[in-house]
């Protein structure tokens, strides 16, 4: 890592933030560079105080930082907020007309943004003027920026275009022409570099359109609702049928009638609405209907922190539903893991038969992050549904492996039904009490293939990613991480490796089944354990203690409603 | 009409004895066999309550869900499957109470399916509540001094949604409910059918006499396509209550969307990773 900047752009919701980090990441990103993106937003349209948190690096990078190298303030609230964050040799953009500051000292930059726009042609370009004069802060091409604008614009036709290139060409020489001797750091661009820049919601969504997936119903909550744009954005282009409902409850039970049919379906919330998911998640469980859920989390209860972040329904999803079912849990730790956890989530829900929960959160569904371009023949959408029944076909045929035969109508000249109730291999209703065994029997077989499957822990020791088959070379502190907290964690690791402290991480992909075998051995040794958690219980460590005795030694937890940070956990060990 | 019934199911039904449900059954088998539809390309959806059972009872496929919330999967089947002939099996307190609001949208989106109600204005399976549908000052053990809330009126409900199809029947008329069941299937669009149905166990008001004595039908010179003469139809109810379609409107289905839209997607297809890999490019 020869240099790593952080950047924040901060202002009230509508001042364009967005806009300008776009243009910034996907430069730097056509530059080969690793960035990093985090937004911190309110739950409102207009107005109060967002910021988003930009992170840049010749290799890749995992999650933000505190303090920043370069703050870009939008109104004089956000220059009172972040200027200590700043420090010394660090620059601080602002426009002198419109943002008010006591005492500038030699960090602030005055770029008159405002005026500038007006000059080229209109205000709204304000935007592209600013992201000019960082771009020519990181001393990044200017030509490189000119060719991203042109794409960026190209569907809103020429005069769009021209525009935004000269006020870029305005931004960037402003910044030249009066601020030639800031040397801020050197950025080497890394053109043979080939990135791919994705936020969490789109890995998901990517990975469900390559997963197959044919349906989705949902109902908007935030953080949720990417997933579900981004799939509905692709649904006729890849055939699939998208349904806003007009509740959760129907959104499950639309999903599981698809499924009926032998769609692969699926459907997206969050928190609240998951609870009203509650009883069609356990009728999914009862007639073994495979369907994908994806529960990206926020902080409860009820409506809680609704734009803000928390992983506090993990033992709720391990739970949810009345009566006794077994599922999949997958916690994907960054949006390449998610990509491909969510193609094994069809297929495995598809293969035994159970609902299969996706658990992001509001920090994982709109990060933005650099990744290697996925590798689509890894993991592919395969369907175990059989192609030819006989006419005697018992939908709940009992089965060593508790899996039965899936069929959907008209597949042949058989009939089937699919119940709720406790049933016969048929289908149909029984309160007989011989049977009733027999089939939570059969559905609980299941687990023991479940197990086998997709989703070992990874053990993160120093530069190495150790496969689940390690057995020497055991760190003394070991954090547990799971989820969205891949990635602060891995950088932790990195930290206290510097400082020569033997250190590692076990991350879970897949919290359900437990993988029991493979957590006893990565921890066996290890002197601490501390689980890394968004929630006040340490839900994670508790599981661990009743799926396998272990018990951690301590809990680093944060339910502020933000993501954590390596500066964060390191005061806390 | 062919005379074998491809429907009939040889087990055993667990409803009471003269309860009105065994002829809506025979009504639904007569309608789908008159049609030649063929058992396997049928779907009953079903929530909970002794209509709901009706899926079992029938040779057919079914998909029997939970209480209220038959419409949002009947809606995910026929969606997918559009070759499917799909009817819902369901009663009043499952499609009028716990499940009302997929009601309202489910015609909204108008999905072509057929939405046959038993009711019998109680909570038959539970022993004897009332129902969205029970006449105010009904006594149960659950409203021991009458009931107090108005009866929900399926009838202008549906019209007032612009629903393509709302009939009323009486279940002891089989014939006649069949040819209704039978409209309604071929109706394009959500079709809404409420069955008058004794429950002689629970509803000692609302009896085969009561219902008797009121259930006329409509006349040939009524025009089900007038909505305003629809909906002063809908409000009759009394001492006489009108039986038939008492409205009948177009518009584009769910199902026609979709086709117009070109999406339909097949079973055990894999998406084109061509097209997949496109869309790395975008990132
Ligand atoms: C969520 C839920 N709440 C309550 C019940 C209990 N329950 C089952 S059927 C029913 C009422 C059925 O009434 P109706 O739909 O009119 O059917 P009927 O039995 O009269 O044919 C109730 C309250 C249930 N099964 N599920
Ligand atoms: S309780 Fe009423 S509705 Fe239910 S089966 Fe008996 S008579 Fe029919
Ligand atoms: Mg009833």
């Amino acid at each position: 890592m020869s240099f790593d900047i952080s950047i924040k752009i901060a202002g009230q919701a509508g001042q364009g933030i967005q806009s300008i980090a776009e243009i910034l990441l996907k430069v730097l990103k056509l530059n080969g560079l690793h960035v990093f993106a985090y937004q911190d937003y309110m739950s409102r349209v207009r107005g109060g105080h967002n910021f988003m948190q930009v992170r840049i690096s010749d290799s890749p990078v995992y999650s933000i930082k505190e303090d920043c190298n370069i703050l870009v303030a939008l109104d004089t609230n956000s220059v009172d907020v972040h200027r200590n964050e700043v420090p010394k040799g660090g620059a601080i953009i602002y426009d002198p007309h419109s943002t008010m500051v006591d005492s500038p000292d030699n960090r602030f930059i005055p770029i008159p943004m405002n005026n500038l726009a007006k000059e080229v042609g209109s205000p709204i370009l304000s935007n592209t003027i600013s992201a000019g004069s960082i771009l020519a802060l990181l001393d990044i091409n200017k030509m490189d920026a000119e060719e991203f604008v042109k794409k960026q614009f190209a569907k809103k036709g020429e005069e769009v275009i021209e525009k935004n290139l000269k006020a870029l060409e305005r931004g960037y020489l402003y910044f030249l022409e009066n601020f030639r001797s800031w040397k801020f750091t050197d950025i080497k661009a890394q053109k043979n570099n080939k990135l791919i820049m994705i936020n969490g919601s789109e890995a998901v969504g990517f990975g469900a359109i390559a997963g197959g997936c044919q349906f989705i119903a949902a109902y908007p909550m935030s953080p949720s609702t990417g997933v579900f744009t981004y799939i509905t954005g692709k649904a006729k282009e890849f055939n699939i049928i998208s349904e806003q409902a007009e509740d959760e409850i129907a959104a499950i039970n639309m999903a599981l009638g698809a499924s009926f049919s032998g769609a692969r379906a699926m459907t997206t919330t969050s928190g609240g609405g998951l609870s009203l998911m509650a009883e069609g998640l356990s009728l999914a469980g009862v007639m073994e209907a495979p369907v994908v859920v994806v529960n990206a989390q926020r902080p409860g209860p009820a409506t809680g922190l609704a734009t803000r972040t928390g992983q506090e329904d993990l033992e709720y999803v391990l739970h949810i539903g009345h009566g006794e079912f077994p599922r999949f849990v997958f916690a994907p730790g960054h949006p390449e893991e998610a990509f491909y956890t969510t193609i094994h989530a069809f297929n495995l829900s598809d293969k035994y038969q159970v609902p299969a929960f996706i658990l992001i959160d509001q920090y994982f569904a709109d990060t933005y992050a650099t990744a290697k371009e996925f590798d689509l023949n890894k993991v592919k959408a395969i369907s175990s549904q059989p192609s030819a029944f006989s006419n005697d076909y018992k939908r709940y045929q009992i089965t060593k492996s508790g899996v039965s035969p899936r069929a959907y109508p008209m597949q042949g000249d058989f009939t089937f039904i699919a119940d709720s109730h406790e049933h016969t291999e048929n289908g149909h209703i029984t309160e007989d009490g011989e049977v009733r065994n027999k089939m939570v029997e059969k559905r609980f077989r299941k687990l023991k293939g479940m197990q086998k499957e997709f989703g070992k822990p990874t053990y993160y020791y120093g530069d190495k990613l150790v496969p689940s088959s390690f057995k020497k070379g055991k760190a003394k502190t070991v954090f547990l991480a799971w989820g969205s907290n891949y990635g602060v964690v891995r950088e932790t690791v990195d930290y206290l490796k510097k400082q020569k402290r033997s250190v590692a991480m076990l991350h879970f992909n897949r919290i359900y089944p437990f993988p029991r075998k493979e957590a006893i051995a990565f921890l066996k040794g290890a002197k601490e354990i501390i689980t890394v958690e968004n929630n006040y219980q340490g839900q994670f460590g508790n599981i661990l203690k009743a799926e396998t005795g272990i018990e951690v030694d301590g809990k680093i937890l944060k339910y502020d409603g933000r993501p954590f940070t390596v500066e964060y956990i390191l005061k806390r060990i | 009409m062919e005379n074998t019934n491809p429907f009939h199911y040889e087990g055993e039904l667990s409803w009471c004895p003269g309860c009105g449900d065994f002829q809506i059954l025979k009504s639904v088998e007569k309608a789908l066999t008159s049609l030649n539809k063929k058992p396997s390309e049928v779907v009953l959806v079903s929530g909970i309550g002794q209509a709901a059972k009706l899926p079992h009872y029938m040779k057919a496929n079914g998909f029997n869900g939970l209480h209220g919330r038959a419409l949002p999967p009947a809606f995910g089947i026929k969606s997918f499957n559009r070759d499917l002939t799909v009817l819902v099996t369901t009663g009043d307190g499952d499609c009028y109470g716990e499940g009302g609001n997929h009601l309202i949208h489910a015609i909204r989106r108008n999905i072509d399916i057929t939405v046959i109600v038993h009711n019998n204005q109680v909570y038959g399976l539970t022993k004897g509540q009332a129902s969205p549908t029970s006449e105010v000052g009904m006594v149960t053990k659950t409203q021991p001094f009458g009931v107090v809330s108005l009866p929900f009126n399926p009838i202008a409900f549906a019209i007032a949604m612009d629903t393509p199809f709302v009939a009323r029947s009486y279940s002891k008329d089989i014939d006649f409910t069949a040819d209704l069941i039978k409209q309604g299937i071929e109706t394009k669009g959500f079709a809404l059918i409420d069955i008058l149905q004794p429950c002689v166990s629970f509803n000692k008001i609302n009896t085969y006499q009561w219902y008797s004595q009121r259930a006329y039908k409509l006349d040939n010179n009524y025009d089900p396509t007038n909505r305003v003469k629809a909906f002063e139809k809908s409000l009759e109810w009394g001492d006489k209550i009108p039986i038939g379609v008492i409205y009948r409107s177009q518009r584009q289905t769910y199902d026609e969307t979709l086709d117009r839209l070109g999406i339909k997607p097949q079973v055990n297809s894999q998406p084109d990773l061509s097209k997949v890999k496109s869309l790395l490019s975008e990132f």
